[in-house]
């Protein structure tokens, strides 16, 4: 928080503030019981993320975990309210830059509404074909991350490596290879390159390909599926009662898939399908992901050939565009990880008034102390990150 | 649309500053011109039918219905919410800071899994809190009931408007701070007093 | 590339060089050759040619090579170059030095990158020593609540332990450090130390992941001590010999896996726990624990346990190639010793060199025994490398449950075979061995 401060009254009433000096259970010397051991898994922890889990454990027991987010917190949201609709672009997709098109896509279509923009056809194409890119990419990198929670080093190198055909056809498309800040209102930046359609088609397939070879050595592998069938078994009332979303919910039972649901752009046009597991434990979390990923191939198969062959990739807009007075919508997308929302309050002047982002992280890190209470130490890393959670998307 | 929309402007504060103290009596129609959905309006019916005078409805777009209610009430809407009509979890919740009129607006964005036909619908439950010139989070009368008991997902979600707004939850299990620091002992960041250096 | 030496000048630079040979010559005067001569005198000289090696003889060599020859041969009789260098220490530190690149190169390539590349000229062969150089460069931290003793001396006895457990392995026929009667048993002493060094490590430490670690590996460990002994108790009876020699020239037919494929099996898996490899790493498991019982450990302490966990390696592929692969028994490959070298030397040309009066160094079985038995142990080595490029780890209680219910039911079952053989009269007295 180095670039914020109050506007006069810095440590102001200090002393009377009931939160402040009320520290959490890893810091507060608290009286437990001599069997029970705290640890401080992160921020600085290889299996961690960018977040400190506070776990008691009992021997080998975890008997609670308490989950203390906040260690990349940038305040985009406050950011937001000071910078204007084109400018908030760049800055709100740094909570996932893996999935920056995704991240940015509700906030998009919200200030589209509040700004009253209409979006050719073609980029709206655009849209789901670097969204569904984008998703892929994110998998990716959360697969590799997942395989060397568990200790599978080659489940780490395969899906880093592969990730780069995706990453080469958005740099091609955005001119980027992360952070793309290719959406805009009314469209996206520019127009794909020529002969994209044929080199994203050649390298979607040939990904198809190279990821259903995963399955022979990580999701087929016996010692996976005995450290985490039958582990950190979510139910379908508590994934609904919890509000989990994205491959969360949809591992533990529930067909809830945004694309489907309530489809954005062009969704409705193409077929997509939902993939839902009953079992709800790690090993099902852990696959849906990668059905995930299958399934985007085919969305963008489909949207590479119905996609319109030319026409306008962007509504100009004016500089400094303002809402039209008062007026909220909270749009919202499936993302990489699940729904993720975007609460915008305009007042009619340049800047929103107040921007909310409802991440699908955050959302599904309420489920992680319900689900790691009673769970064995090693169970931890991979029922944490078989939740789908990114700590900087959850920060903000 | 900007016509449907009750939320407060920062400009003028007299007009609807008395809304939450005393909500008006009769929840106020979408205007005319905006086609108004059927099924959104039966889902905003549903309520007003039960709850009469304490709910005013903010407005009723597609797939959206708004709901804005007082702090008194907002638990019994928020249950009638839950065992009625069938919304099932809490997306999102967002503080809204209104200096202007004094108040700090906690805005629930419901949804329902379990219910196929309101898979597309979001209802929004707004309802203000008192702000404080001069917070102390936690200890001031900026102050909530909170829904925990009613959708277990708003805690986490509560938790961060504590600490970002200083709406202090009552019944809420677990007060503590999620994002901030341990040490931060200045104002709730996202309210607008709080002011970024060279903007 | 930035520029060397952005002042530079050449009369600074010859004044430089001046320094260093200046402080070489004043070292080598003052320290070096004291230092030589103080050897030379106090230590045992062996009698060579019927003649008392003195000072002035040992370095004759300086005028006529060939005459180091018998003084080689001479040290090569020695334990301590027995201990130091060939069947010990040094040996096996090459082995794991080997092992070490193979096992990145392998897994890189698993893995469809590169692995070490640019250390050293050939495929970052050098990468392992630019490593070492790191580490000891490295500033070694103690935590400050560690219990400092004994701290500090965890991880020179952990590679003091490996280096006695290789000190059994026979490597070529004759040619092993301690070659006692009761080798195995001494082997199954050694191994149970480490446990013990582990959890005095990690307990000393005062922190909690490593403890957590240690005492995993005080359970991995002590649990697997068990199925181990067992595994390895049918090779003892068919052979009626605890001496590792023995055990590996028992041997010279066919080899005990031939016969006892079950205990080789429980003894390959318990091996991999020992070891602490992928899939049984829980003692190091990164995600959950950071890196175990050697979180504490910085610099050069963390290098030596590495070196050590390498020498364990390498020492446990070798007892296992001399309880069950045959040791050192394979086929003759090593061609006979040129006797033209001791009487006329080679020719080159127009250069004549030698003749060789020292030679040969080695018998030809034992470069041959050497061979086999380096060639048997890489590949055993391969074999436990190579889990690590395919499998996830696994958890404690799988662990726990898979070395107290199915190995040791495993170990037993190839005791009964190895008892079924010999009363059956297959193998031992009377049969085929």
């Amino acid at each position: 928080m180095g670039g914020l401060t109050s506007t006069s009254k810095g440590l102001y009433n200090k002393g009377k503030i009931g939160m402040t000096f009320k520290l959490p259970p890893g810091l507060a010397l608290q009286k437990v019981d001599e069997r029970i051991m705290t640890l401080n898994v992160g921020p600085q922890h290889p299996g961690s993320g960018h977040m400190r889990l506070i776990v008691q454990i009992d021997g080998d027991y975890i008997v609670a975990c308490d989950p203390d987010p906040g260690y990349v917190h940038r305040g985009e949201e406050k950011m937001a309210e000071y910078r204007n609709y084109i400018l908030n672009i760049p800055h709100l997709e740094r909570p996932v830059i893996h999935d920056s098109c995704n991240v940015l896509y509700p906030y998009v279509l919200g200030s589209e509404e509040i700004l009253g923009i209409e979006v050719p056809e073609r980029a709206k194409y655009v849209r789901v074909i670097a969204s569904e890119l984008n998703r892929c990419i994110y998998i990716m990198y959360w697969l590799a991350i997942y395989g060397i929670f568990l200790g599978h080093s080659t489940m780490f190198m395969w899906p880093a490596g592969d990730r780069e055909l995706l990453i080469d056809l958005m740099e091609k498309m955005t001119g980027a290879r992360v952070t793309h800040a290719h959406f805009v209102p009314g469209g996206v930046r520019n127009d794909l390159p020529p002969n994209f359609e044929d080199v994203c088609l050649r390298q979607v397939n040939y990904f198809e390909k190279r990821i259903k070879e995963y399955a022979a050595i990580f999701y087929d592998n016996p010692i996976l599926i005995a450290r985490t069938r039958d582990t950190g078994i979510l139910s379908r009332q508590d994934a609904i009662r919890y509000g989990t979303t994205g491959s969360v919910l949809r591992a533990s039972g529930v067909d809830y898939d945004l694309r489907v649901k309530e489809p954005y752009d062009v969704y409705e046009e193409l077929d997509v399908h939902t993939n839902v597991m009953k079992e709800g434990d790690s090993y099902a979390r852990s696959k849906i992901p990668w059905l995930d990923m299958l399934e985007s191939c085919n969305i963008i198969r489909q949207a590479l050939q119905k996609m319109p062959k030319s026409g306008s990739v962007r509504t100009k807009l004016k500089p400094n565009p303002k809402g039209k007075g008062l007026d909220s919508v909270y749009k919202r997308v499936e993302s990489g990880r699940g729904s993720l929302g975007c609460y915008i309050v305009s007042d009619g002047k340049v800047e929103p008034y107040r921007v909310k982002l409802s991440v699908p992280s955050f959302r599904n890190l309420i489920a992680l102390p319900n689900l790691l209470r009673g769970e064995k130490l090693g169970n931890m890393p991979s029922v944490y990150w078989s939740l789908n959670y990114w700590p900087v998307e959850a920060d903000r | 649309m900007m016509s449907t929309e009750t939320e407060n402007p920062p400009e003028d504060s007299t007009e609807d500053s008395t809304e939450v103290e005393s909500p008006p009596p009769v929840a106020k129609k979408p205007a005319a011109p905006v086609v108004i959905p059927a099924f959104e309006k039966s889902i905003s019916d549903k309520i007003v039918e039960k709850f009469g005078d304490k709910v005013e409805v903010g407005f009723v777009k597609e797939d959206r219905v708004r709901i804005n209610v007082g702090r008194e009430n907002v638990h019994d809407v928020a249950e009638f919410i839950r065992d009625g009509l069938n919304y099932d979890h809490v997306e999102s919740v967002s503080g809204v800071d209104y200096p202007q009129d004094n108040e700090i607006e906690v805005v629930y964005h419901i949804g329902s899994y379990d219910d196929s036909s309101l898979a597309r619908q979001i209802l929004v439950l707004a309802t203000r809190a008192q702000r404080e010139t001069n917070p102390i989070p936690g200890n001031d009368a900026t102050r909530l009931p909170t829904l925990r008991d009613v959708f277990y997902s708003v805690e986490f979600h509560e938790r961060e408007v504590f600490e970002m707004f200083g709406v202090f939850f009552e019944g809420h299990p677990d007060n503590r701070r999620l994002l901030l620091p341990e040490d931060w002992a200045d104002l709730p960041p996202l309210r607008k007093d709080f002011t970024i250096k060279g903007r | 590339m930035s520029v060397i030496a952005p002042k530079f000048k050449l009369s600074e630079f010859i004044k430089s060089l001046l320094d260093n040979i200046f402080w070489i010559i004043l070292l080598l005067v003052l320290v070096g050759f004291p230092a030589v001569f103080m050897i030379l005198f106090v230590i045992p000289l062996p009698v060579i040619d019927g003649e008392l090696l003195t000072p002035f003889l040992a370095l004759t060599w300086l005028a006529d090579p060939t005459r180091i020859l018998p003084v080689v041969q001479a040290f090569m009789t020695t334990d301590i170059f027995r201990v130091m260098a060939f069947p010990g220490f040094g040996f096996a530190a090459l082995l794991a030095a080997g092992t070490i690149f193979v096992e990145r190169k392998m897994l890189a390539k698993l893995q469809l990158r590169v692995g070490p590349f640019y250390c050293g000229k050939f495929e970052g062969i050098l990468q392992l020593m630019g490593d070492g150089l790191k580490l000891i460069s490295k500033e070694i931290i103690i935590p400050a609540k560690a219990d400092k003793p004994i701290f500090w001396a965890a991880p020179v006895l952990f590679v003091a332990a490996a280096a006695a457990f290789v000190a059994f392995i026979p490597v070529a026929p004759g040619w092993v450090v301690a070659d006692v009667d009761l080798g195995l048993l001494g082997v199954f002493a050694v191994i149970g130390f480490f446990p013990i060094i582990t959890i005095l490590s990690a307990w000393s430490a005062n922190s909690k992941f490593p403890f957590i670690g240690g005492i995993r590996a005080l359970f991995q460990m002590v649990s697997f001590e068990i199925p181990l002994i067992l595994s390895l108790l049918g090779v003892v009876m068919l052979t009626g010999s605890l001496n590792l020699s023995e055990i590996a020239a028992s041997q010279s037919v066919f080899p005990w896996i031939v016969f006892l494929p079950v205990g080789a099996i429980v003894f390959f898996i318990t091996m991999l726990a020992e070891l602490e490899r992928i899939p049984f790493d829980l003692p190091e498991a990164e995600s959950e624990i950071v890196a175990g019982w050697l979180t504490e450990l910085s610099g050069m302490m963390y290098g030596l346990v590495q070196l050590g966990t390498y020498l364990k390696l390498y020492a446990f592929a070798g007892l296992f190639v001399v309880l069950f692969l045959g040791g050192w028994n394979g086929p003759m490959v090593v061609p006979p010793f040129p006797a033209e070298l001791l009487t006329t030397g080679i020719t080159i040309g127009p250069i004549t060199a030698g003749p060789f009066p020292g030679l040969p160094l080695f018998t030809q079985e034992m470069l041959n025994g050497t061979l086999m038995f380096v060639l048997k142990t890489g590949g055993v080595i391969f074999f436990i490398l190579l889990p690590r490029g395919v499998f996830p780890r696994i958890r404690v209680d799988m662990l726990l449950n898979l070395g107290w219910t199915k190995l040791i039911g495993l170990a037993f079952v190839n005791i009964f075979i190895a008892l079924g053989l010999l009363y059956a009269g297959v193998l031992g007295p009377g049969g085929l061995q």
